[in-house]
C-alpha cells in the first residue's frame, strides 16, 4: 500500500521539480531590453513590483501617486513595499546577491557604484525618448544616473546642505537666527551664547563634527573632497584630527549633551526641541515638522558655515533616484512608472519637495510649491553662488564609512574615545570598507 | 497498536494478493524484492521526516558549511570570494570593536545569566508553597517570558529608561539621579541585564517541576534532625535540584550569548551610545548585513560556535563535581 503511494509521490515530486525547472528556465530567459526601448503592450496585464525608503508620510504619498498611476494605465498593477534606509539596502544587497532585486527601486546617489557598475542595475539610455521622457530634466541633473555614458538611473529631486533653525524656539529666550555663511567659530559662539540662555532646556545644535557632510564642507572650502576620483578618502589623518579638535571648546558644556541625543534617537535634538539649529539635507524640513509639531513659519533655512565666502563648497545631490533591476521582465511597464513618478505634475503636487526639489520642471512646475517646499527652493535658489562641481562619484563602502563617522564622532562626546584613538579607528576602518 | 496493525497486514497479504495463491511469493522474488516490514516502516519513517530533513540539509547544514568556507574568504556578496587563508581571524583581534563586543557579551553572560538563575529559583520557590492564588501568580510571572522577546517589550523599555522615564523619576524620588540609563554607556549594561532578568519565566516554571519532584520525607528527615531553612535549602533542595539548575544553566548561558533583538532595538541598531550595546551578535550583523563583510562575520559567527561549545564542554565536565542524579552514591 505504502509502496504504491510512495512510487505515486515520487512521480509527483518528479513532476512538480520539472515544472519548477521549467519555470525557472523561463524566468532567465525573460525579454531584455531591445535597441530603442522595451515596447509597451496597453492590454498585457503586468504586476510591477516597487519599493522606497521612508517614513509614513512618504509611503501615503506613493501609495495616492501609485493609484493615479494604476488609473492611466489600468493593465499595470504596482506592488509597493518601503523600510527605513539602512534596512532597506541591507534588504537590497542581500536581494541582489540571491538575482531577485525588485523591477523598480527608490535609489540613493552613494550606491550607484556598488549596483550599477555590477550590471545588477538595467540600462535605462534606450528608454528614454520611448517610455521615458527626459526632456524636462536638464542635463547636469540627467546625467549624475550614468554609469561609462550610460544612464542606470534616473534623479527625482535635488537636495543640498543647509541649516535648520527655529526662529520661535530662539525668540523664546532672546537670541537671534544665526546669520549663516560667516565662519565656524562664529557659529559655535552662536551655539554658547543659545545654551547659555537656554537654561538647561535648549541648546545651540549638537556637536555638527559629528556628520561627515559638515566634513566634507570643511574640505571642499580648502578645495578638497572627501573622495578622490579613484574612490580613495581625499583627506589625512591631520585633516581630520583638526577637524574633530575644532569643536573642543564647544564640547564642554555648549553642545546638545550626547546622553540626551542618544537616548532621543533616531529623532534628532531639533526634531525634539531641544536644539535650535542643525545642519543636514534641506528637504528634511517635512521630517522635522513631523517630528517636533513645530509649524512652517518656526522654522528657517539658512547657508551652513564656511571658512571662505568665495569657496564653491556646496553642490546639489540627487536626493533620490529611479532604478530598475537588470533582470526585470517588466520593461516597458517599469520604465513607465519610472516615467510617471518623475515627470507627472500631479505626483509632483502630491510629494511637493519631499522627495528633493523636483528635478523635473513640468514636475517642478505642477507641484506649486508652498510652505516649506517653497522654502526649500528658495534655498536652492539662493546659494547659487555657493554651488561648486558634484564631488566624485562615492565609492562602494561610502555608506559604511559615514556611520563608523557618526558613531566615532558620537563616541567622542560621549567621552568614550578620545580624538586621536578614534582617528586612527576611523582610519583602520575605512581601510578595510573601501577594500572589502 | 502497530503490533496488531502489523498482525492484520500479515494475515491481509495472501487474503488481498488472493488470486496469485502460493505462487505469489514466488513471482515477486522473481520480480520486484518486496521489503521487510523493518525496511519498509524505516522507508516511511524517512519519507515522513523528508520535509524536515530538506529544511536541516538546505536551511541549515548548506549555510553552516558555505559560511566555514566564507570565514576564510573576502566575500562583499557582490563580487565571488577571495580566499585568504586567517587573515579574518588574525583581524579579530586588532579590532578594537570586536574586542569590545566580547568584552560586554562576557560580562552580559557571566553577571546576567546567574542573577537571571537566582531570581527564578527564588520565585519558584515562593510560588511552591500552597496558598491562594499561586495559580495566578505564576501566570503573572511567566507573562514577561511569553512577550519578552518581543519588539514591543524593548521599545517599551527604552521608554521606561529614558531621562524623565519612570524609573529616572522613580529614582529621583529616593533622591538617586542619574538621569536617563538609555543614553549612558556606563548604565546600558545593567539595564540589558534588568531586561533579561525580568524574563525568568521559563527557567521558573522548570524550577518549579524540579522543586516538586523533590520528595517531602528528606524535609521531614531534616526537620527531625533540627535543620533550619537555610539548611534544608542547602543541604536539601539544592542538591536534589542539582539537575535541573544544570540543565537551566546551560540553556541560560547559551540563550545569553546569542542576545540580539533587545539590544538590536534599544540602540536602534547602532550598537550605541558608545559601543555599549554592541553585542557579539548586534556587530555580527553589522558588519554582515550594514558593511557587507560576509568572510568576516563568517568567521565571526564560527568563533561564537566553537566558544559557546567549549563553554557548554567545559559546563559538562564541571557537572559531575556539583550535580547529583538520583541514586548517586556522593
Amino acid at each position: 500500500m505504502f509502496y504504491k503511494h510512495s512510487r505515486r509521490t515520487a512521480a509527483a515530486v518528479a513532476a512538480t521539480a520539472a515544472t519548477i525547472l521549467v519555470l525557472a528556465g523561463c524566468a532567465g530567459s525573460g525579454p531584455a531590453a531591445t535597441e530603442g526601448g522595451s515596447e509597451f503592450d496597453p492590454d498585457a496585464e503586468v504586476t510591477v513590483n516597487f519599493t522606497w525608503w521612508g517614513n509614513d508620510d512618504r509611503a501615503a504619498k506613493y501609495t495616492e501617486a501609485i493609484a493615479l498611476f494604476e488609473e492611466k494605465y489600468p493593465n499595470v498593477t504596482v506592488n509597493g513595499t518601503f523600510t527605513d534606509f539602512p534596512a532597506y539596502w541591507e534588504k537590497r544587497t542581500t536581494e541582489a546577491a540571491g538575482g531577485g532585486l525588485p523591477d523598480v527601486m527608490q535609489f540613493d546617489y552613494s550606491q550607484m557604484d556598488s549596483f550599477g557598475s555590477r550590471g545588477l542595475l538595467y540600462n535605462l539610455t534606450p528608454e528614454y525618448g520611448v517610455n521615458i521622457d527626459v526632456d524636462a530634466i536638464p542635463e547636469t541633473a540627467l546625467s549624475v544616473g550614468d554609469i561609462d555614458g550610460e544612464s542606470y538611473a534616473l534623479i527625482a529631486g535635488t537636495n543640498a546642505w543647509a541649516m535648520f533653525q527655529d526662529e520661535t524656539l530662539l525668540e523664546s529666550i532672546g537670541v537671534d537666527p544665526y546669520e549663516g555663511g560667516s565662519s565656524w567659530e562664529d557659529y559655535y559662539e552662536w551655539i554658547g551664547e543659545v545654551t547659555a540662555k537656554g537654561g538647561g532646556e535648549i541648546t545651540g545644535a549638537a556637536d555638527p563634527t559629528q556628520r561627515i557632510q559638515n566634513f566634507e564642507l570643511a574640505l571642499r572650502q580648502d578645495g578638497g573632497n572627501l573622495y578622490t576620483d579613484e574612490g580613495e578618502l581625499g583627506f589625512d589623518e591631520d585633516d581630520l584630527t583638526e577637524f574633530w579638535e575644532s569643536a573642543a571648546d564647544i564640547r564642554e558644556g555648549d553642545i546638545t549633551p550626547q546622553q540626551r541625543i542618544e537616548e532621543l534617537f533616531p529623532v534628532s535634538g531639533f526634531g525634539a526641541n531641544i536644539a535650535a539649529s542643525e545642519l543636514t539635507w534641506d528637504n528634511f524640513g517635512a521630517g522635522y515638522l513631523a517630528d517636533s509639531g513645530k509649524s512652517v513659519d518656526d522654522i528657517v533655512l539658512t547657508t551652513p558655515p564656511t571658512s571662505d565666502d568665495s569657496a564653491k563648497d556646496l553642490y546639489l545631490k540627487p536626493a533620490m533616484l529611479l532604478a530598475m533591476s537588470a533582470k526585470t521582465e517588466v520593461g516597458a511597464a517599469g520604465a513607465k512608472l519610472i516615467d510617471f513618478l518623475t515627470n507627472d505634475p500631479e505626483v509632483g503636487k502630491i510629494f511637493g519637495a519631499s522627495r528633493g526639489i523636483p528635478a523635473s520642471e513640468t514636475q517642478r512646475d505642477g507641484a506649486e510649491l508652498s510652505g516649506q517646499d517653497a522654502a526649500v527652493l528658495a534655498y536652492e535658489e539662493s546659494i547659487t553662488d555657493r554651488l561648486g562641481d558634484a564631488p566624485p562619484l562615492p565609492p562602494e563602502g561610502a555608506a559604511s564609512i559615514e556611520a563608523t563617522f557618526w558613531d566615532l564622532g558620537k563616541s567622542i562626546d560621549l567621552g568614550a574615545v578620545e580624538v586621536d584613538d578614534a582617528v586612527k579607528q576611523f582610519f583602520a576602518e575605512a581601510e578595510i570598507t573601501l577594500n572589502n | 497498536m502497530t503490533t496488531t496493525h502489523r498482525q492484520e497486514s500479515h494475515t491481509a497479504a495472501p487474503l488481498g494478493s488472493g488470486s496469485s495463491g502460493p505462487t505469489g511469493s514466488a513471482r515477486r522474488a522473481g520480480g520486484r524484492p518486496r521489503l521487510s516490514e523493518k525496511k519498509r516502516d524505516g522507508i516511511a519513517g524517512y519519507l515522513f521526516l523528508t520535509p524536515w530533513l530538506i529544511g536541516f540539509f538546505v536551511l541549515t547544514l548548506g549555510p553552516m558549511l558555505i559560511s566555514l568556507y566564507l570565514a576564510f574568504t573576502k566575500y562583499n556578496l557582490f563580487t565571488a570570494p577571495e580566499f585568504i587563508g586567517l587573515d579574518n581571524f588574525t583581524r579579530m583581534f586588532n579590532d578594537p570593536q570586536f574586542m569590545q563586543s566580547v568584552q560586554i557579551t562576557l560580562t552580559y553572560v557571566l553577571v546576567g545569566t546567574p542573577i537571571k538563575l537566582a531570581a527564578a529559583l527564588g520565585v519558584a520557590m515562593l510560588l511552591n508553597y500552597r496558598s491562594r492564588g499561586t495559580g495566578f501568580f505564576r501566570s503573572a510571572f511567566y507573562a514577561p517570558s511569553l512577550i519578552g522577546a518581543s519588539v514591543s517589550v524593548a521599545i517599551v523599555w527604552r521608554a521606561m529608561f529614558n531621562s524623565d522615564g519612570p524609573v529616572d523619576t522613580g529614582l529621583n524620588v529616593l533622591g538617586i539621579d542619574v538621569g536617563g540609563w538609555v543614553g549612558n554607556p556606563a548604565l546600558v549594561m545593567p539595564m540589558m541585564i534588568l531586561l533579561a532578568v525580568w524574563q525568568f519565566g521559563a527557567p521558573m516554571v522548570i524550577f518549579l517541576a524540579g522543586l516538586k519532584q523533590i520528595p517531602g520525607e528528606l524535609y521531614e528527615a531534616a526537620d527531625v534532625d533540627g535543620a533550619g531553612s537555610w539548611r534544608k535549602f542547602r543541604s536539601v533542595t539544592l542538591p536534589m535540584l542539582s539537575p535541573v539548575i544544570f540543565f537551566n544553566l546551560l540553556l541560560e548561558m547559551i540563550g545569553a550569548f546569542q542576545i540580539f533583538a533587545s539590544a538590536f532595538i534599544i540602540s536602534s541598531g547602532t550598537g550605541g551610545p558608545a559601543g555599549s550595546t554592541n553585542f557579539y551578535t548586534v556587530y555580527l550583523y553589522q558588519r554582515a548585513f550594514g558593511d557587507l563583510q560576509m568572510g568576516y562575520a563568517s568567521a565571526m559567527a564560527w568563533l561564537l560556535l566553537v566558544v559557546v561549545g567549549i563553554a557548554a564542554f567545559v559546563l559538562f565536565r564541571t557537572s559531575k563535581f556539583w550535580v547529583h542524579y538520583g541514586g548517586d552514591l556522593k
